[in-house]
């Protein structure tokens, strides 16, 4: 069995630095015009020793055919022209399927629910959801079996710890694999700041100050999300109560949304967006949030940090050049707990090609797949692809470490104890719509508050 | 014979050039009014398909004399599954349109013409057909299409936008039936002509006005539905509407391709409002033809 | 009657109404038993294992809670309003068009464009006309000194956009019936009356509108239904925000079923929709006599 030689210094060594700015531009052309592009036949064969030196048979299940179902998402985007190197390796075919947001998630519970066979790889939105609906397959035997798995090559300690918590279930299952890696992060337009002398707000409360200042009418002080729904608001004012001590739901599982620190939070949270924040913040989603940055038309945003990819890309930003990006805020305890997030893919249990959709897992999250996936700007969640050269030139080396540093303040237990639950669903979106009442001052945020922790309760029996 | 008339339309319009010139000011006035209303944001989604990608998000949106480009159009017409999308939605509509036309309209028929016991409870019946939100349904939908080996062939999506549409096919041609005089069907019985034949060729030619609205109300409906377009169908079967979502990224929206896709979409649904809306007003000088 | 070949009378309504009953009967039953079964149990997509027949615990629950009476009422104004408007302006201008005889194919055309183009698509250009500060609603407004208004995110406006956005894509629904009705329509006591000196407005008032009312109520029965319904606009525009102040019954339905995974209690709410559907569709088309047809004859 060969060796592959752990993080030993640059992997760079053995990928080349050249292919990798190619595979770059691979990457980036094949999402623009929506194909593979015919160059991969002629670099294959510079990157397949790297995948060769696993200890394992890679064409054990050649001439099979799986499908592999995901949301129109970066990682879906650098993925699918990846997906040729993996058939001339293997000898699997792939059917890529990629749906908006909101397709995905109406038909996949549709789809899993009747037990369908395809897909047979997806990206997994819910783990909560999909774990107790018994639509994953348990990854254990897979890991534990030598001839599937190569364990030194794969490294999980390359993947960031949060990355390895998240593919960890509580009962000690492994039912997913990570592949990206983001975290509440601030962004700052440069130039806005220095137009009325304004410096990088280190807490909330001089976030809030700084952003009032900025707001007149033409051009916001921040804009984040704000719309009532569990996939918008929720998340970036997840962070704010989490700094403040608080949960949405507690470790225990209870639910926790109308303690004081999280009211805290919340209140905050508010008060930002209503002192800096633009005409109809209240409905906005991170589209939104994300353009007015894009356009120069907010001094802030405070979003994932993968929308980094997009501020540092000329093509889509305005404030490419002005842009930068900080620490999230801190509470006045001095505590800083940005939320995270780490998207997941699995094996659906009802797939009839299971094997060739392990292969085709521990392919997309290994770390010579994650360097190609990192030279094109993806957030990986891999310390080997945050290191390299290529990530930090596409990503914005600034911004891949402001993430980082983001990153290893994250908490991801309370986070988990949220997110992670089956019923995520009610609960956030019971907060969410809290949190825009309390955006708009529908009513006050406690009451408000206090309203959505009942009917999260009567959802989860408590 | 003396409800069937010769529908003169000249002298219709004789009658509205004797009314007063204010009259007639002010019913061109509302029409263009209420044209520019239907327009505007058909003129928005064609503008933002013409505008470079900066421009559709500009902080200042020009509305006339914006930079114009023909990307979006290229880009779109060359992706191999744009032309797939189209041809699927085509024959969805147009074969749901057929099938929903051919099965209604005899039932329509019926309900408005006959006497038979049971037949306001089973027109009820076919109403409550479309009166079900269908998030409840879509798992014994899907479950039973993949049974039956239909999910994912244009068969199985035409028979659930029948299903979908049957409901107003039946009760509004069941308006326009019973809007016909019953005195031309009694004359063809009188010399002899079977039921059939009195459906077939006295009912049926005089309600074309009513089945060419109907046609375009159910080709419109077909055309666009999504849910069940996207439960129901795959890569083989995805229609423009579900294909058309795929713009809506994770991270932006692809406005330009979004709203090439759309306006290029509006074409073959102003062709078939066109051929058919031929028959509404042919349906007018029927008459005199008898 | 007598009719002396071809097929006997019952057997020609039998033969009539069969593929109709049978595509219908093939189609929605297994569906809508299934949904109904649902009803009755606790099937949560989350906890397959633990399914059990829980009575009429769902319809408790969903009569019990504050959201669904909040969503009822939504919905109630949504589609009343909604449906009064269209049905005034669809008609109104399907008469305008009856009168308009050199351009009215053309105009026909535009009146239906925005039933003809993709929801989704025409939905999210509205999302982009509404935008506070990039929409070119606001840009107009300003243009004219006006303050620009959050359309969709202000509790007092949210509802109010949502009414534009499906009375711009519905009115050509009841115009289009309307126009129907209008060619269908025989012209000649119309005509009669126009020679005796009548007016305008009695014309219309005695002998259009009787003749058009059962296509009128028709294509109200279908926009009621349909509106009562309506999701894709305000789950795009709104998602139910602010708070829970376009919330429809129909958006809980979705919330439920398809982001919670509890397909019971969706199905549940989607069973109550029907029924309040039935009552009032037979309450309404009672009233107007309408359910019997009204030339049964044969």
């Amino acid at each position: 069995m060969k060796q592959y030689g752990p993080t030993q210094g640059n992997i760079l060594g053995s990928i080349n630095r050249r292919f990798l700015l190619k595979a770059a531009a691979c990457i980036t052309g094949a999402a623009a015009i929506g194909r593979v592009p015919a160059v991969w036949a002629a670099t294959f064969d510079e990157v397949k020793d790297q995948y060769m030196s696993a200890g394992i048979d890679w064409r054990q299940a050649a001439g099979s055919r799986i499908q592999l179902a995901g949301l129109t998402h970066p990682w879906m985007e650098t993925i699918r022209p990846l997906v040729p190197i993996f058939t001339n390796l293997t000898g699997i075919e792939v059917d890529v399927v990629e749906q908006s947001n909101t397709e995905y998630i109406t038909e996949m519970p549709v789809k899993l629910a009747a037990k369908s066979a395809s897909p047979d790889v997806y990206m997994v939105w819910a783990q909560g959801q999909a774990v107790s609906g018994g639509w994953l397959e348990p990854l254990s035997s897979f890991l534990a079996d030598s001839s599937l798995h190569d364990a030194q090559w794969w490294d999980d300690d390359d993947n960031f710890p949060g990355a390895r918590s998240f593919s960890v279930w509580s009962d000690g299952e492994s039912y997913t694999r990570t592949i990206t890696a983001e975290a509440q992060t601030l962004f700052v337009n440069r130039a806005l700041l220095d137009a009325k002398g304004q410096s990088i707000p280190g807490t909330f409360d001089e976030l809030r100050a700084t952003a009032a200042a900025l707001n007149d009418g033409d051009v916001s002080g921040i804009a984040m999300r704000g719309k009532a729904t569990g996939d918008a608001v929720a998340w970036p004012a997840g962070g704010y109560v989490f700094s403040h001590g608080g949960g949405i739901l507690g470790l225990d599982g209870a639910v926790a949304m109308d303690s004081p620190e999280a009211i805290a939070g919340v209140d905050i949270y508010a008060r930002t967006l209503r002192e800096g924040g633009p005409l109809g913040v209240a409905n906005y989603h991170w589209l939104e949030a994300l353009n007015d940055f894009l356009q120069g038309a907010t001094a802030f945003g405070c979003d994932s940090s993968n929308f980094a990819t997009d501020i540092s890309n000329p093509d889509k930003s305005q404030v490419a050049d002005v842009a930068t990006f900080a620490a999230f805020p801190k509470a006045p305890s001095g505590v800083s707990k940005p939320n995270m997030w780490h998207w997941l893919t699995g094996i659906n249990r009802f797939s009839e090609n299971k094997k060739a959709a392990w292969l085709f897992l521990m392919w997309a999250t290994s770390k010579p797949t994650n360097l190609l996936g990192g030279a094109a700007g993806l957030a990986t969640p891999r310390t080997t692809a945050w290191s390299s050269d290529a990530f930090k030139g596409a990503f914005g080396s600034e911004a891949a470490e402001a993430a980082l540093a983001n990153l290893a303040n994250t908490d991801g237990d309370i986070m988990k104890a949220t997110w992670f639950h089956p019923q995520a669903g009610q609960v956030l979106d019971a907060f969410a719509i809290a949190v825009n009442e309390a955006i708009t001052e529908a009513k006050d945020t406690e009451s408000a508050l206090k309203a959505a922790a009942e009917t999260a309760r009567r959802a989860l029996g408590q | 014979m003396s409800g069937v008339t010769a529908i003169d339309i000249h002298a219709r319009v004789r009658l509205y050039r004797t009314r007063s010139v204010v009259g007639d000011v002010l019913r061109r006035a509302g029409l263009a009014a209420f044209a520019v209303w239907c327009l505007f944001p058909v003129y928005w989604l064609i503008a933002m398909s013409l505008k470079p990608e900066r421009e559709v998000m500009s902080r200042r949106p020009k509305i006339f004399f914006f930079e114009y480009q023909f990307g979006n159009y290229a880009e779109i017409i060359l992706d191999p599954n744009t032309l797939s999308y189209f041809f699927n939605s085509t024959v969805v509509a147009v074969g749901s349109t057929a099938l929903s036309l051919a099965i209604g309209v005899p039932s329509a028929y019926v309900i408005a013409r006959y006497r038979f016991r049971g037949s306001s409870d089973f027109a009820f019946w076919i109403l409550t057909t479309r009166m079900s939100p269908p998030v409840a349904v879509l798992i014994p939908f899907f479950v039973m299409y993949v049974t039956l080996g239909l999910s994912d062939t244009h068969v199985g999506l035409i028979l659930a936008h029948v299903a979908v549409n049957l409901s107003i096919v039946v009760w509004l041609l069941r308006g326009f039936f019973e809007d016909l005089p019953y005195e031309m069907e009694e004359a063809a019985f009188m010399d002899g002509a079977t039921y059939f034949q009195a459906f077939r060729h006295i009912a049926l030619p005089l309600a074309l006005p009513g089945i060419a609205a109907v046609g375009i109300l159910s080709f419109l409906f077909s055309w666009n539905e999504f849910l069940f377009a996207l439960v129901l169908a795959d890569e083989t079967v995805r229609t423009v509407p579900v294909g058309i979502y795929g713009f809506i990224g994770f991270q932006t929206i692809a406005w330009g391709n979004l709203s090439a896709s759309a306006v290029l979409m509006i074409i073959p649904v102003v062709m078939f409002i066109f051929v058919f809306q031929r028959s509404l007003i042919r349906g007018l000088t029927l008459g005199a033809v008898k | 009657m007598n009719v002396r070949r071809g097929l006997p009378r019952n057997a020609f309504i039998l033969m009539m109404l069969a593929p109709t009953t049978v595509l219908l009967l093939g189609v929605t039953l297994f569906p809508f038993i299934t949904a109904l079964v649902m009803s009755f149990t606790n099937y949560s997509l989350i906890r397959p294992d633990e399914l059990a027949w829980i009575g009429f615990g769902n319809y408790a629950n969903l009569l019990g809670s504050t959201e669904f009476w909040q969503a009822l009422r939504v919905t109630a104004v949504f589609t009343i309003v909604a449906v009064a408007v269209q049905m005034v302006l669809g008609a109104a201008i399907a008469l305008l068009l009856h009168y308009e005889t050199r351009r009215s194919a053309w105009l026909r055309i535009i009146y239906l464009l925005p039933m003809a183009i993709t929801p989704v698509a025409a939905t999210f250009t509205f999302r982009m006309m509404f935008n506070p500060s990039l929409g070119v609603i606001n840009h107009m407004f300003k243009a004219v000194g006006l303050p620009p208004q959050d359309w969709l995110g202000s509790p007092s406006t949210a509802l109010f956009s949502l009414l534009v956005v499906d009375t711009w894509q519905w009115t050509p629904f009841i115009m289009l019936i309307a126009v129907g009705g209008l060619a269908a329509m025989d012209d000649e006591p119309l005509e009669a009356s126009q020679m005796d000196g009548a007016s305008f407005w009695q014309t219309l008032g005695h002998h259009v509108l009787p003749m058009l009312t059962p296509y009128l109520a028709f294509a109200l029965v279908f926009r009621s239904i349909d509106a009562f319904k309506t999701f894709d606009i305000i789950f795009v525009l709104t998602g139910g925000g602010p708070g829970t102040l376009t919330r429809t019954l129909n958006l809980l339905t979705y919330k439920h079923g398809i982001e919670f995974l509890a397909m019971g209690y969706a199905a549940a709410i989607s069973i109550v929709m029907l029924i309040i559907a039935i009552v009032a569709s037979q309450i309404f088309l009672r009233r107007l006599k309408l359910l019997q047809p009204r030339q049964a004859r044969i």
